[in-house]
């Protein structure tokens, strides 16, 4: 696993590389952190080796790349992810922006996970060893999330981990003749009657067929972000894995994507598989 | 069984029953069934092969029956003075919104009451402000139909949440935007700042139209008492109604289209847009909520994306009562019933562009408590009846 990490050297994003040290040590390949220079006139190059070598003491490492690029962020981190085939990347929580700046040109985080090709991670909040992980499977893609997951970052994860698989239900009934039992059903019940949820969390759970894997399917009903929100925090959760669209030509401007919304508020990591 | 796997075994029946007989005839019989059972390419035909003659019959005749009642409610509409103003006291702004938000539930239909509304301006019974509160009144009335719908179901035994749902939801967000926007609309028409949006049929829109209808119109206002062909006028306009619901296509998404159809749902303002569009052609926000149903083929919409829908739907509804005003050749009309939709488009943008998440969970929250127990119901039924009968008290 090929990981690539971001750093503007900030103190939130010692946090960040706190998290990506234990990533690392599973990947089996060298790590390479980036920085990106916005104006090499307020920060002159020598800043970015400070950065960087702070970062390895963060991190402990020996077997580290380190890489500096001029320009903005986003763009930046978007280009070495398509030069040096990378299987995830890692940001920490991004500068301050203006909102004048984030009106127009969004914020870094936002914009690496809206466009990237491969997995995101975003951290944030308190940082703890992964321990319960929290996948979120809207159903929207062909392939169950946790497949994603595992085929995309095969070495994430140790198989000791507690995996509760959330679906939330928005749905409401658009019509008084529908029977809605359904609509406040609960994960077991839902698969027991094979209804689409159902089968949707069925597929999810028939990916890790070890029989001791800690597999918990949970079903929730209400606005999709806020009760992600919710079960993240009240189910203190090590990290939060989502799905994220990427849209091409009008359907960028028009299909909404929740992952967005996710990061934004969420107060743990988050990764966004593909 | 999936449906291939259906069609695979009825052809391999068939397959079996060929090579079962000898005879010509059977096989013959069984190979044209085989021939029936292949899916071939559909050949494109031209529109006016495929446009369906009955149904542009019936939207002819719906839109005739709209220009002759509109005729006679405008030539009766003197003759219901009397009882208007006697018999219901309907004198100030208040007493205009109750009644028509009462005379729509009356109807169950709000388009006949606003249409009326415009007749009462023209024949100088209510003023301004008094049409457009009898508009206002009459979409609030309108609002209370899909609940109603959800109401019977729940009597008959079904789940009382997911029948009345839907209808609470239409009901709340038609109140919450509608009255904000009756003020806004009232302070616009009393200052006359969208005066000069006007517009009539024209002199030779209405001597067609005359030509039209008058062979119609002109022996039942001579033979009828103004009343009578104000009522007949009511009860014309709700037939064109129904002929027109029967006119529109089925509506109906396939399967294919739903997965970004799906998320296309989930941004508010594609929602609010499209919710417009559906009820411009479809001029119900009734029969366009049905228009949801089959974005999931269970008949489940998602709690994020039906409020701007409704909130889009409740703008365009106005459209036939703009057509009404077009057709009495009033332009104050035109400008009492474009200053409704401009001040609820106001109102529904500002929610969605500035405090759409808090109103969501706000109107979802009522919802819930509404639906949660049967008191809670009672409570809300009741205000809705009794509000209104105030309006018309004060």
């Amino acid at each position: 696993m090929r990981i690539l990490m971001t750093t503007d050297g900030s103190s939130r994003s010692e946090s960040a590389l706190r998290f990506c040290a234990q990533l690392a040590s599973r990947a089996g390949e060298p790590l390479t952190i980036l920085t990106v220079i916005e104006h090499t006139r307020d920060r002159p190059p020598p800043q970015a080796d400070v950065i960087l070598s702070d970062a390895c003491n963060i991190l402990g490492m020996q077997d580290v790349r380190t890489r500096v690029r001029i320009g903005r962020p986003a763009d930046e981190i978007l280009s070495e992810i398509e030069e040096g085939n990378y299987d995830l990347v890692i940001l920490g929580k991004n500068r301050a922006h203006t909102w004048l700046a984030l009106f127009f040109r969004g914020s870094t985080v936002v914009n690496v996970a809206k466009h990237a090709h491969i997995p995101v991670m975003v951290v944030r909040g308190h940082v703890c060893p992964i321990l319960r992980v929290m996948l979120c499977d809207s159903g929207g893609g062909v392939t169950p999330i946790l497949s994603r997951l595992t085929t995309q970052l095969p070495d994430l994860l140790k198989g000791d981990e507690e995996i509760t698989i959330l679906h939330v239900m928005s749905q409401i009934s658009a019509g008084p003749g529908v029977r809605g039992q359904q609509l406040r059903a609960g994960a077991e019940e839902l698969i027991e009657t094979h209804t689409p949820e159902g089968e949707l969390l069925k597929r999810d759970i028939k990916v890790i067929e070890r029989p001791d894997a800690n597999l918990v399917p949970k079903v929730l009903h209400g606005l999709v972000v806020d009760e992600i929100l919710a079960e993240a925090r009240s189910g203190d959760y090590d990290l939060v894995v989502i799905g994220a669209h990427r849209g091409k030509g009008w359907r960028r401007f028009l299909l909404d994507d929740l992952a967005h919304k996710i990061i934004a508020y969420v107060d743990r990591p988050v990764l966004i598989v593909r | 069984m999936t449906e291939s796997d259906h069609s695979h075994r009825t052809m391999s029946n068939n397959a079996q029953g060929y090579s079962s007989t000898n005879n010509l005839e059977d096989s013959l019989e069984d190979s044209l069934v085989i021939l029936d059972k292949l899916v071939l390419p559909e050949v494109s035909r031209p529109w006016w092969e495929r446009a369906h003659l009955a149904k542009i019959s019936l939207f002819i005749s719906s839109l005739y029956l709209f220009v002759v009642s509109i005729t006679l409610m405008k030539d009766g509409a003197r003759g219901v003075a009397p009882l208007v103003r006697g018999l219901f006291s309907v004198t100030n702004v208040g007493n205009c919104l109750g009644f028509g938000w009462l005379f729509a539930y009356t109807i169950m239909s709000g388009s006949p009451v606003a249409a009326a509304s415009l007749t009462f301006f023209d024949a100088g019974l209510l003023d301004k402000l008094g049409a457009f509160a009898m508009i206002t009144g009459s979409r609030l009335g309108a609002g209370f139909i899909v609940l109603f719908i959800g109401f019977i179901y729940v009597l008959r035994g079904r789940d009382r949440a997911t029948s009345l749902s839907m209808g609470v939801i239409s009901l709340t967000v038609t109140i919450t935007t509608y009255l904000p926007g009756f003020f806004l609309g009232a302070l616009i028409l009393r200052a006359g700042w969208l005066d000069v949006v006007q517009l009539d049929s024209g002199a030779l829109l209405r001597s067609i139209i005359d030509r039209l209808v008058a062979p119609i119109t002109e022996p039942l206002v001579n033979l009828l008492p103004n009343w009578a062909v104000f009522l007949l006028g009511l009860g014309v306009i709700l037939l064109s109604f129904k002929l027109f619901d029967k006119c529109l296509p089925q509506m109906s998404i396939k399967d294919s289209q739903l997965g970004w159809l799906s998320r296309l749902v989930y941004r508010p303002v594609v929602m609010f847009v499209l919710g417009a569009l559906v009820t411009m052609i479809s001029m119900s926000v009734s029969l366009s909520l049905s228009i949801l149903v089959p974005l999931s083929a269970r008949g489940f919409v998602r709690r994020e994306n039906v409020i701007p829908y409704i909130m889009g739907a409740n703008i365009t509804t106005f459209i036939d009562t703009l057509l009404a005003a077009v057709l009495l050749n009033n332009q104050p009309a035109f400008t009492i019933v474009y200053v409704g939709m401009f001040s609820i488009s106001i109102v529904s943008l500002a929610i969605l562009f500035t405090v759409y998440p808090r109103y969501l969970r706000g109107v979802l929250g009522f919802v819930s408590w509404v639906t949660d127990t049967n008191r809670n119901l009672a409570i809300f039924m009741a205000a809705i009846f009794v509000v209104p009968i105030v309006l018309m008290l004060i």
